[in-house]
């Protein structure tokens, strides 16, 4: 079952094109790997489903509806959540309470409920002293907090947008087992990210996005052999 | 590409179409044509300046009618006291306010630039009141006017007579909108002002003292505009409060044409006096003249908001 | 801990509501204007929690006085009850605006309420026959017939009001709407907030209570007019209250209120013409040295302390 389509979608930034008639899927509970060169247009990719950019062409079908006209905080409600490649805590907010603002206004919950979502998110996460400012945390507890964000808003898809980025080999491994544990519990999961280990170990499918464009598409193991795809990362054989 | 060669076709329409509405109105109403012809230059020697604050140094003055306002009475006090010409005065003005200018950015306009815009709008705000309470303080709120013979000066076309010393403010728009853009696009120091207001990282890092430029580029305007108050107090009774609408409606009128769209702002300028002219010219509906500008910002923001649903 | 603060406010509370019977009527009427310029900072400071400034506060309250006033004189509604629907007429009107100029926000938005009070005035000055012209209008009677303790507990019933909006806005989901869209627009959106209808609720709801603010004062002093009703007293002091005070917070706009509201009745008679500067240059001093204001500035001391304290 398709969860999301896209057709010929495009996003125009002045007279560059971010992204180039992309035409993919996603499936039902698939953990589907985005990759490709930076400015591949990955994270372009994720801010046009998500619906911060309106595409300048193209349309979005998201369990066989059409979300192209939507507004973003419609489509959060619909279920497409995601993080942020540049995490974006609110100040002014405690670590929980910045999950909460994901589970009181994803699916509207009293506060009471929203409050006990968002601190078994964190507990689930690893979290602890969830009461303390975002000021005081660590790299990788504030890339748990986003996805807790993100999931607090009780998503279908989940976009992860390089969360493994600066972690070391442990907590990457960490990082890994959620992800499965998520996954496991129904997901669908997009995840970008430039770390192929990651990308080896947790997908089924991976895309592979290079100037706007898809240029492969299919399992890791045949993605990565293929060679436009090195091309694109590598540069042109010498 | 697509979008250039639609601008040209809309710019066709817009001076078919501005031809059109002028000829009908300069054989119904001449005097609506001509007085607001003046008016809009007056508006848009008074919008230019703001223009380049906020294109180049990126912040909102919120006061800027008010220092027009000080050169007002700056030009005021000169022929009470010294027996100068008004519009002599603009000289003295000129260079009064450019230091004027440098001592406001140096002791206050500075600090918030790296700011948010909140604290921006609420400090030039504040700014605002200072200035405008210390004139009702110093000089009180009674409005006062200089007796001049040749403000009255008129001519007279056939059947119908205007005033021809108004012109000044065309004069002057047309001064000012050329030499800035000259002053933009053929001096290093204009060349670099651009440079700035659309990058100031990058213009840092090909050398370019932003600060310096901001500086200047604030005094200058400050100038500009006090300068014009010498100008404007010819003509009109003035009063501490007297700045305060050309704020607004200079915000407006940049609104419409677009940050940096100095040419635009002329022509916007000139709609707007026009505009302003002709409701004024029906006996019962003149007190409704000064809420256009309302409605066209309003009307303006709507229109930006569509078009930005492409985000 | 939390009980005896309950305490404190109760007891504040009562001393507040019998005032009328051991101080004077002078000092009743002074309070009368703290309290009203209490409302209008708070409800200031409320839409600006959502990061939007709004300059047109003098407009809305002369909106609510001005509907107050009219609908008591033609429709003989009861002079509350006209309050009431003064503020609802300010909050509807505040609807429209905020629905038309609300996509942009920022200075777009700040400038078209500055323009707001000189606006309603132009619109009053031309519908003379609906409201009185330049000259305004005159009410038959003060509300109460004047008497000074009834007219301090309508006023203190008007604060009271703004009080428990700011409270609801800071324990509820609003709290957390507000702070998201304050901060970051953009993952408010992906938490799923209607920025846009978030923006214009609050702005009608503030100056709703703008405008019961000012069908309460056109009733007290039993006139409107366009220059009186008006005034930029109404957008400038309360804003340097809650700049002085601290912004974001109940207790900020209070404690400015409390402290600008008394030395505006000094000033005023020291000096007549231009006391204005004063809170001129509290704006501009607060936003340049202490824009936490005093509330704010105190607050992360104390934090600062504790955490010290924690730390040792």
């Amino acid at each position: 079952m398709t969860i999301l389509k896209t057709e010929n979608l495009t996003r125009h930034f002045g007279g560059l094109a971010a992204l180039d008639h992309v035409n993919m899927e996603i499936r039902e509970n698939e953990i589907l790997g985005i990759i490709g060169p930076n400015g591949a247009g990955k994270t372009t990719f994720i801010n046009v489903i998500a619906g911060i950019y309106l595409p300048t062409q193209g349309k979005i079908f998201f369990d066989d509806q059409d979300i192209t006209e939507l507004p973003a905080h419609k489509r959060c409600r619909l279920g497409i959540a995601r993080t942020f490649q540049l995490v974006r805590p609110l100040p002014g907010l405690s670590l929980l309470e910045n999950v909460m603002v994901g589970s009181l206004f994803g699916k509207g919950l009293r506060q009471r409920e929203a409050r006990k979502k968002a601190e078994e998110l964190c507990e689930f996460l690893g979290l602890s002293n969830m009461t303390r400012d975002i000021t005081r945390m660590t790299a990788l507890e504030v890339k748990k907090m986003e996805i807790a964000h993100a999931m607090a808003t009780q998503p279908k898809l989940l976009f992860l947008d390089e969360v493994m980025a600066g972690l070391n080999s442990d907590e990457t491994m960490e990082m890994i087992a959620l992800v499965r544990k998520i996954h496991s519990w129904g997901m669908t999961i997009g995840i970008v990210e430039h770390v192929m280990r990651v990308i080896r170990e947790l997908t089924h499918r991976v895309v592979v996005l290079d100037w706007g464009q898809v240029i492969a598409a299919g399992a890791y193991e045949q993605v990565s052999n293929d060679s436009r795809v090195i091309t694109a990362y590598l540069g042109e054989e010498a | 590409m697509q979008v250039f060669s639609k601008l040209k076709q809309s710019n066709y329409q817009i001076t078919i179409i501005s031809i059109v509405l002028a000829t009908i109105l300069a054989l119904w109403k001449p005097h609506v044509l001509i007085e607001g012809l003046q008016r809009g230059c007056l508006y848009a020697v008074i919008a230019l300046p703001m223009a380049l604050i906020l294109g180049i140094v990126g912040i909102i003055n919120l006061a800027h009618g008010d220092f027009m306002m000080l050169g007002a009475y700056f030009a005021y006090f000169l022929n009470v006291h010294l027996g100068t010409d008004p519009l002599v005065a603009i000289f003295p003005a000129l260079l009064a306010f450019f230091l004027i200018g440098i001592a406001s950015y140096r002791a206050i306009i500075k600090y918030v630039l790296s700011s948010p815009e909140l604290n921006q709008l609420l400090l030039t705000f504040g700014l605002a009141m200072v200035i405008e309470q210390l004139a009702n303080l110093l000089w009180t709120s009674r409005p006062i006017k200089l007796p001049l013979r040749y403000v009255s000066a008129s001519a007279t076309i056939g059947s119908f007579t205007f005033g021809t010393f108004e012109f000044v403010y065309v004069g002057a728009a047309i001064i000012v909108l050329a030499g800035l853009l000259l002053f933009l696009k053929h001096t290093s120091t204009g060349q670099a002002a651009l440079a700035v207001g659309q990058n100031p990282r990058g213009a840092k890092l090909v050398g370019i003292n932003v600060d310096r430029t901001y500086l200047f580029i604030f005094s200058l305007s400050i100038a500009l505009v006090g300068s014009i108050g010498a100008i404007f107090m010819t003509r009109h009774s003035i009063f501490p409060l007297v700045g305060a609408p050309f704020t607004m409606k200079s915000f407006c009128l940049i609104a419409m044409a677009g940050i940096g769209n100095l040419m635009g702002i002329l022509w916007c300028s000139l709609i707007l006096g026009i505009a302003e002219n002709f409701v004024l010219s029906f006996r019962g509906y003149a007190g409704w003249a000064d809420i256009l500008f309302f409605a066209l910002i309003v009307l303006v923001i709507i229109i930006r908001s569509r078009q930005r649903q492409v985000k | 801990m939390k009980s005896s603060r309950y305490l404190v406010y109760i007891g504040v509370l009562i001393i507040l509501l019998t005032l009328p019977f051991y101080t004077g009527v002078y000092l009743l009427n002074v309070m009368d204007i703290i309290l009203i310029y209490l409302a209008l900072a708070l409800s200031w400071d409320m839409l600006l929690r959502s990061g939007q400034i709004s300059f047109g506060m003098a407009g809305l309250f002369g909106v609510g006085g001005y509907a107050a006033a009219l609908i008591h004189l033609n429709a003989g509604v009861s002079p509350l009850l006209s309050i009431a629907l003064g503020g609802l007429a300010a909050g509807f009107l505040a609807c429209l605006i905020g629905m038309a100029v609300l996509q942009l926000r920022g200075m777009y938005f700040a400038i078209v309420t500055l323009a707001l009070a000189e606006i309603f005035r132009v619109v009053i000055r031309n519908l003379p026959d609906l409201t009185g012209g330049p000259e305004g209008t005159i009410l038959p009677s003060a509300i109460f017939s004047g008497n000074s303790t009834k007219t301090y507990w309508l006023v203190l019933t008007v604060a009271a009001v703004s009080v428990i909006a700011s409270e609801i806005f800071r324990r509820t989901r609003i709290h957390f709407a507000l702070t998201s869209i304050r901060n970051d627009e953009i993952v408010a959106k992906s938490s799923g907030i209607s920025v846009f209808k978030y923006l214009v609720f609050i702005f009608a709801v503030t100056s709703a209570i703008q405008g019961i603010t000012g069908g309460a004062y056109a009733h007290i002093y039993g006139f409107v007019s366009p220059e009186g009703s008006f005034s930029l007293d109404f957008t400038l002091l309360p804003i340097a209250m809650t700049l002085l005070g601290g912004m974001h917070s109940t207790w900020g706009p209070v404690v400015g209120a409390l402290l600008l509201g008394v030395v505006s009745e000094f000033l005023k008679l020291k000096i007549p013409y231009g006391h204005l500067l004063v809170y001129g240059i509290i704006i501009v001093i607060t936003i340049l040295f202490f824009p936490q204001g005093i509330v704010g500035t105190i607050g992360q001391r104390l934090k600062k302390n504790h955490v010290e304290r924690l730390a040792s």
